[in-house]
């Protein structure tokens, strides 16, 4: 009988290669690879909206958003991902789909995606002009400030993209939840819009 | 052309895909043979203000309805379908 191995890994473990990619000097773009998260879509049965919000509110302490936002409590990101839904995207364990199905039993529909997305953070100076290749979403700062999301595509791929809090510095991050199975074929995608403005590589088990 | 998503904003045409006349309502259980076949297989070809039906597969994936008009492609209402789920809409 066959051998499995179900140790969780990366889609991106292949393709993801830590080192610097297009032109040379310093890299107009980072691109990070953020591992090991716990991700739970929460949708609302049907009727069940007014219920989902108030269960969402008294377990995180802050109102799950209800338009394209993402909100940030004590140890999670809440981030909208259509009508009468949201995503609960943690680490270590702290928001995972086993302490959130007695939350929302009565009102809404988990499903566990940590194991079914993959997380990548987009910063650096260069990393609007690098989406602008990809998104027709309009990224500009005022259009799309920290803690905007929009449920769009990216290369014919369906992606949750969100601004995080900016980095040291401010500047913007902007993070994109792609399906496990399109994750490298957007990855290469970004690759190459990103080559002209020198990228660097990496990963980080680290929630910007 | 552009679609304003009642819950995500104005999105290019290439995040929905399109059904058709939003008109049609599914006959009762017990309706005739000529009913049904009007339901399934005949469609008004309007020239004009046509409401449809749209989805927002690339976004959302919510199911609006679509008031266009097939001559100049102007749309001029984007609702929730029923059912879609609108507990709150972007303003
Ligand atoms: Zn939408």
């Amino acid at each position: 009988m066959a051998e499995f191995s179900w140790e969780a890994r990366s889609p991106l473990e292949r393709a993801l290669v830590s080192e610097p990619y297009g032109v040379q000097g310093e890299a107009g773009v980072a691109l990070t690879e953020i591992r090991n998260f716990d991700l739970v879509q929460v949708m609302a049965r049907r009727g069940k909206a007014s219920e989902m919000a108030t269960a969402a509110k008294g377990h995180f302490g802050v109102a799950a958003p209800e338009t394209p936002k993402a909100v940030r409590t004590a140890d999670a990101t809440l981030i909208w991902s259509g009508p009468d839904q949201f995503f609960v995207l943690s680490k270590g364990g702290r928001q995972s789909v086993k302490s959130l199905v007695p939350i929302f039993a009565a009102s809404a529909s988990l499903s566990d995606q940590s194991h079914a997305r993959v997380l990548i953070s987009i910063s650096g100076d260069k990393a609007r002009a690098l989406l602008a290749k990809l998104s027709s979403i309009d990224l500009y700062p005022a259009a799309f400030p920290v803690g905007a999301v929009a449920a769009t595509s990216m290369d014919h791929t369906s992606v949750t993209l969100w601004r995080g809090n900016d980095a040291p510095g401010g500047r913007a991050v902007f993070n994109v939840l792609v399906f496990a199975t399109f994750a490298e074929s957007l990855w290469q995608t970004m690759l190459d819009s990103g080559a002209e403005y020198g990228i660097e590589i990496g990963h980080s088990e680290e929630l910007a | 052309m552009r679609i304003t998503c009642p819950f995500c904003g104005e999105r290019e045409l290439g995040e929905f895909t399109y059904l058709g006349d939003a008109k049609p309502v599914r006959p009762a259980p017990g309706a005739s043979q000529d009913e049904v076949y009007d339901y399934v297989y005949l469609r008004d070809n309007v020239a004009g203000a046509m409401e449809e039906n749209w989805y927002h597969g690339g976004g959302c994936r919510a199911w609006l309805r679509v008031t266009r008009n097939t001559l100049t492609h102007e749309i001029s209402s984007v609702e929730p379908a029923a059912g879609a789920g609108a507990r709150q809409v972007v303003k």
